[in-house]
Order: structure tokens, then sequence, then C-alpha cells
């Protein structure tokens, strides 16, 4: 339904966008993950065809949004990120007026009209004047008049951003509603949203893709590794011994003091595969003469996934390459080269 | 076409929703009714020769209500839509900028005649006590709408310009200014090339010519082609910022 092909945009010298290439079937309800200013909010501008891309090629249903944008605007109902009503009109005039815009005939709109006010549950507030309503009714009102016309793509720019928890609950619902029977594309930085709501996820940083699949996926490839915490009691052995005979315990990836200031008694391991290297590791302490004081087991969630990914370079200290995990083998093209 | 009419109703709309279209309405009116007022005490007045028309000076004040009406007219209808970012829906629906910049133009002239409309009350309460000369007054009211919309055209322009209604509104006033003094500068000029230029662009003059009935179909090309050449220079800034 959606085709990126090398998408980018460059603003100056500034590239926001660095060809990034992605495509969203018929259907399926995809989220856009990054820190802000990762490039979302771009690169849903150029989907949607507000921003020509300044390379690389987008089409909507088969068709590109910049050679037949007419046609292919017709496919899509989008809700951008600040939520620009015009505040002095009515909900169901500004409604009416958004079916107009987008050429519907006067009889489809009011059809369209009544429906799309009783599914976005606006009722209650279709006389009102759109200036004296809460940020979550105008979210509504938003995405009501995203859906009028009923394209067959929805693309949603932070939807829930700047609502309150009860607002966000409520939005959220609607937005599944609605992804039920359309496409969806959305963007948040907003972890648990695509957790409860997307198919799949690309999660862009620094303008690129750097990671894509279902949650279950991201969850299985980059918390796939178990990462266990070791205690060792002050005085058993220098860092250099700890670390050596860690490292050689099956299944181990890596091992780091936790402390900055390298003390020997707190450590971090990793290992490979979801293999849960306690017993090893207990085992080999036995066979040392050290005494364990602590050895738990840390699993990381969505989040640590997110973060590890859109902050690697900055984190990483020069030289301990340790932190990046295994770049997944055998899954072709989803990592940037 | 559909796109032209939902954007001109809403923006029609959006003038008798806001407080600023009424306060200009009442200020227009008040003013335009004080000159009015002066005009047909002075013409009465025993001392003035009989036979003189009262609204070659009423249309004569038309060129300078555009330094106030064109700012407050246009400034909104393109800058705002940038600041609010409303913009963004507008340029994702199926509509093109012509269209866009089409539908509020003309919302912006619809607004303009209903600002004149009362004054058509003036020549009616003349003809109640004296005799109008209704050729004159309907070359008048050409001239108003002609005008009118060439500088509305303009006002257009500079509120692309900018996301600010303050910019784009003085912007909007310098143009109509640098129309006014055209005419200034002309009577200056000795060279007869320049005078000719000058006279083809001087809205003043040509003011002058429609309120003693002159028209000039040269005058009728300059009107619109220049609404046409506004309104395309207009979507083609809406469109510049795409590139940005």
């Amino acid at each position: 339904m959606i085709e990126a092909h090398e998408l980018s945009r460059r603003y100056g010298p500034f590239t926001a966008v660095d060809r990034i290439s992605f495509s969203v079937a018929e259907g399926e309800i995809v989220g856009i993950l990054g820190p802000n200013g990762a490039g979302k909010t771009t690169t849903i501008r150029m989907i949607t065809g507000f921003l020509p891309p300044t390379g690389g090629t987008v089409t909507v249903g088969g068709r590109d949004l910049f050679t037949e944008p007419r046609k292919a605007r017709r496919d899509i109902g989008y809700l951008p990120e600040n939520v620009a009503l015009y505040t002095e009109m009515r909900v169901r005039e500004y409604l009416a007026y958004r079916a107009r815009l987008e050429g519907m005939r006067r009889t489809d709109a009011r059809r369209a009209l009544a429906d799309t006010i009783d599914r976005a549950l606006l009722g209650e507030v279709a006389d009102q004047i759109i200036g004296t309503l809460s940020k979550g009714y105008r979210q509504r009102v938003g995405l009501a008049a995203a859906i009028l016309h009923q394209p067959r793509v929805l693309v949603l720019d932070e939807p829930t951003v700047g609502l309150d928890p009860r607002q966000i609950i409520a939005i959220r619902e609607l937005i599944r509603e609605l992804g039920r029977e359309r496409t969806l594309l959305l963007s948040t930085h907003i972890l648990p949203e695509v957790e409860l709501l997307c198919d799949r996820v690309l999660i862009i940083d620094g303008g690129r893709i750097v990671a894509q699949g279902t949650v279950a996926d991201l969850h299985q490839r980059w918390l796939g590794q178990a990462s266990v915490r070791v205690e060792i009691q002050p005085g058993s052995a220098s860092a250099v011994e700890v670390a050596e005979v860690l490292s050689a315990v099956p299944g181990v990836t890596a091992v780091r003091p936790v402390a900055d200031d390298g003390s020997p008694h707190l450590w971090q391991v990793e290992a490979a595969g979801g293999a849960d290297p306690r017993a090893e590791i207990f085992r080999a302490a036995v066979e040392q003469g050290w005494v364990l004081l602590g050895l738990a087991e840390e699993r990381g969630t969505l989040e640590d996934v997110f973060v590890h990914l859109t902050t690697r370079e900055e984190i990483a200290p020069a030289g301990t390459g340790s932190e990046a995990p295994p770049p997944a083998s055998g899954a072709p093209g989803e990592l940037p080269s | 076409m559909s796109a032209v009419l939902a954007t001109f109703g809403r923006e029609l709309r959006a003038y008798f929703l806001s407080p600023l279209a009424y306060a200009v309405l009442f200020f227009f009116l008040l003013v335009n009714g004080v000159i009015f007022s002066i005009i047909v005490s002075y013409l009465i007045d025993p001392r003035v020769p009989a036979g003189m028309q009262p609204f070659a000076p009423f249309f004569g004040t038309v060129v300078w209500w555009q330094l106030v009406l064109v700012p407050l007219i246009t400034m909104r209808l393109i800058a705002e839509e940038r600041r609010s970012g409303s913009i963004e829906v507008l340029m994702t629906a199926p509509a093109t900028e012509g269209q866009v910049v089409t539908g509020k133009f003309l919302a912006a002239l619809a607004f303009y005649l209903f600002l004149w409309l009362p004054t058509l009350a003036y020549p009616a309460f003349v003809e109640l006590y004296g005799e109008v000369d209704w050729g004159l007054v309907a070359g008048g009211y050409a001239g108003t709408v002609l005008v009118g919309a060439f500088f509305l055209a303009i006002g257009m322009v500079t509120s692309a310009l900018t996301r600010s209604q303050l910019l784009a509104a003085l912007a909007g006033a310098a143009v109509v200014m640098l129309f006014i003094f055209v005419d200034a500068a002309g009577g200056l000029a000795t060279a007869q090339g320049t005078q000719e230029a000058v006279g083809y662009v001087s809205v003043l003059s040509h003011m002058d010519e429609l309120g003693r009935g002159v028209v000039d179909s040269r005058r009728l090309v300059f009107y619109l082609s220049g609404v046409v050449f506004f309104l395309f220079v207009a979507a083609r800034m809406l469109e510049e910022r795409k590139w940005r």
C-alpha cells in the first residue's frame, strides 16, 4: 500500500531523512518509532505529499505522490503532528468543509459526516466551536476529518502527544478501531503505544532505519540475550582475573564492570541466544573459590531496545565495543549497511 | 472546482466569524458616511456652482482606502495557515495551490464588495433630492471593484511571503503606497515615455478617469491581467515552501 524507496530529504546541508526504504502492506498497522528529531515527521510529510523528497520515490496505492498527486492524495487520510484546526468554526462545519475540500459529493459528504461524527464519538460536541474544545476532543476532530473521505491509508503523526492519560487511552481505542479496516502508519516516540497498536515497527534514528520488524521480533532479536548481574565479595579476585574467568564461561558474549572505577566486585555479563549463563557462572566462581554475593538475571524491555538503538553512538565510549549486540545474522535487509 | 468553492466558503465564513471584520465594517461606514456628508454639505453651499457631481470626490477616496482595507482583508489569508500549520491539511488534500489561492482571493473580494455595498445608499439618497448621473456612479463603482481586486491580489502575495500577519500587512500597505506615489513621480517626470509608463500604472488617475465616465479598455486589461499575475505569483510562493 505504501512503498518508500531510497527516500531522502535534505534541508540545505542537513540531511533529515537519509535513503530510507520500507513498505507497508494493505491492512497492516505500522509504527514509526524514533526520538525527537529522528526524521519521523519529515518521513511522514513525504508520504502524505506535503514535502517533496530530495531523493527517492514514494507511492501510495501504487500512485506516485508527486506525479499523480491528486489521485494519490485521495487515498490518504492524514493527521498532522500539530492538529491545526480552524478554531472559530463549529465541529460540524469544519468537517463539512474538509469533506468538500476532499472533493466529496454533497450527498456522500452528508452521509460520511453523520457516520464519522458517530464513530469518533463527537455527537455531543458536534455543534460546539472548536476553540472551546479540549485537546482530546480536538484530536478526535482531526482524526474524524482524516477519515471522512474513507481513505484506504491513514497516516497519523504523534496522535497522542500532549493528551492526558485518559484522553490517550480513548484516542488509542479509536485508532485501533480505525486500523481494523485500513492501512495505518503512525509515528510516535511513546513505546507502549507501538506495542499496543502496531503489527510492525520501524525504528528511525538520525534519518535512517536502524531496525524493523514485528514487536515480537524486536524483543527476540535485541533482548534475546540475557544480561546477568554478578556480585562477588570484595577481595576475592582482581578485576583482570574476574573478567578473564567470566568471559570463558560458555555462552557469555560480553563482560564489563558495572562501576566506572573498575572495582572488581560488580559485573554485567551478557549471553547470546537467550541462554541463561547463571549456573555456569556459579560453577566457575566455586571453582575459583570466590564468594558469590549475587547472581541476578535482568531482562530488558522494548524501551531498552529503543534506547540502545537510538543512543549507541553517544553513549558507548570508544574502545568498549561490548555494548553493541551482535548484529542479527540471517536477517538480510533489516539493518542499514 | 470543489476545492475553490470549499476554500471560498470557509474563508468568507471566517471573515464574518471574526470580530475584526465587524470593526472594519463599522469604521469604514462611519468614515465614509462622514466624508460623504462633508461632500454633500459642500455641494449644497449656494456659493458652489450648480451642477457639480458629488461622486467624483467620493470615488477619489477609493485608492486611499486600499491602504487600510487591503492589509486588513488579506494579511490573514495565507500567513495564518502557515503559522498555525493548517496549511499541512490544505496542501495534502487533493487541491492545488492555484485552487486554494483562487478560493481565498474570491472570498477577500466578496468581503471587500460587501464593505462597499451599503455605500450604494448614498447615490440613492442624492437621487431623492436631486439628480444623479448613474453612468458616472457605475464607472466609479467599476473602478472600485477593479482597483480593489488588483490590490487584493497583491495582498495575497504579501500574505504568502511570511507567516507573520503583521509583516504581511505592512508589506501589503507598502505596495499600495508605491502605486499611489508613482502618480506623484509621474508628475515630476519630463520625458514623455516615462509619463506614459507612469500613466499606465497610475491607479489614482485611472480612478479619476472612471469617475469622469471615461472607460478605457487598456485599464481593464491592466487590472485583470494584474489580478491573474499576482494570484499566479501567490500560488507559486505557496508552492515554494516545499523546497526549503
